[in-house]
């Protein structure tokens, strides 16, 4: 490759005016410019607009995605119960209360295992956590700071496995945990964490 | 810069946050051009780019959440674009540029300066196609796109001087690429 002109590359990057430039170097710079313009003015092709919001129409219309999302997904639930039923429900909820606290404890399945999420997070207002478990959705497992210390807790079962995450600060910052051994680069160039569950009942 | 008329960037993706599906289509309308044509230019073929627009497009819309600066958005998108390109030329077994697709042939009833312009066009793909991947969107960032420095650092994640020695280096390739055809 023969290197060209430095002056051919300042006229190009806008540093020097290219009328300073002597005829044979401005030959070059618009040599250059008209190649770029032919590959910008070239068509690009059919349009996706089409094609990708029909696929977003499908995963919204996908009613595995939608049961998921209601599982997950705060929202109100009403509970209308007949007269019958309400003795028995009201003996339920008293049974579970004095249940002892072991009893009460995460259920695990066989393919699943314990995720304990810990950051610090002095004066933050709230903290959770984003990542492949739950599709990067915000609003799902929020992280709790109990006695205000600034350290933010979450215990949720996830399924065995590697998982990408990441945490998110007040609603608007995206962090790493730095705590994290792990970590890879996503496509928007950010560093996911990642965690490897391991499965309790192995 | 240029001038956009409709809901500002910012506006689009805090309505499609906000539940409204449909605002992701202006936002895909307003950008998808652009992007085609830059995937277009880095993989060198039109149905290649058109997957990796489609498939990178649907990423955003889930991962919109995490676009941080929406006033940023286009960058963010030819982000995204980008990487998918990176991850299909690394698929590829040699890395090299294939010409998938056979370029705008022109109408018959075209006349003599479009016939022109067709195989004009078709010279400098077939130039663009000989430099590495690196430089063929280093170039296309910059000159295409038009994209500053500070924009192409957003786009790639490369340090600034980094990305004007590789357009440096991609114009010198170019130029004798082009020369060596004419």
């Amino acid at each position: 490759m023969n290197p060209i002109d430095s002056r051919i590359h300042q006229a190009l990057d806008g540093e020097i005016p290219r009328e300073a430039l002597p005829p044979e170097l401005r030959r070059v710079v618009e040599r250059l410019e008209s190649t770029a313009a032919l590959l910008a003015a070239a068509p690009e092709g059919r349009s996706v607009a089409d094609r990708v919001l029909a696929r977003l129409h499908r995963q919204a219309r996908s009613p595995v995605r939608r049961l998921a999302r209601w599982l997950t997904a705060p929202h109100p639930v009403t509970l209308r119960i007949r007269p019958v039923w309400s003795l028995a429900l009201a003996a339920t909820l008293v049974l579970l209360t004095l249940l002892p606290e072991e009893r009460s404890a995460l259920v695990l399945g066989e393919h699943e295992g314990i995720a304990q999420f810990v950051a610090r997070f002095p004066g933050a207002h709230s903290v959770q956590v984003v990542g492949s478990f739950n599709d990067w959705r915000t609003g799902t497992i929020p992280l709790e700071d109990r006695d205000g210390d600034g350290v933010w807790r979450a215990v949720v079962v996830l399924p065995a496995g590697a998982h990408e995450y990441m945490f998110v600060v007040d609603d608007e910052r995206w962090v790493p945990d730095y705590s994290s051994n792990r970590f890879v680069e996503d496509d928007f160039g950010r560093e996911n964490s990642v965690l490897i569950v391991q499965p309790v009942k192995g | 810069m240029d001038v956009r008329e409709g809901p500002s960037d910012a506006e689009m993706v805090a309505r499609v946050l906000g539940g409204d599906r449909e605002a992701f289509g202006l936002i895909v309308r307003r950008y998808e051009s652009g992007l085609l044509r830059f995937a277009t230019r880095v993989l060198g073929g039109r149905d290649a780019a058109a997957d990796a627009v489609a498939e990178s497009l649907v990423r955003a819309y889930r991962h919109l959440a995490s676009c941080r600066d929406p006033t940023r958005l286009r960058t963010w998108l030819y982000r995204i674009v980008a990487n998918r390109c990176k991850s299909h030329l690394a698929r590829r077994a040699t890395g090299d540029v294939s010409l998938d697709d056979a370029p705008p042939i022109a109408d018959p009833a075209d006349n003599e300066a479009a016939l022109e312009r067709v195989e004009q066009l078709a010279l400098v793909e077939q130039a663009l196609a000989t430099l590495s991947p690196d430089k063929r969107e280093a170039f296309v960032l910059k000159h295409v796109e038009g994209m500053s420095y500070q924009e192409m650092a957003a786009v790639t994640g490369e340090r600034i001087p980094t990305l004007k020695m590789r357009v440096h280096r991609a114009r010198e390739a170019l130029l004798k690429a082009l020369e060596e055809r004419s």
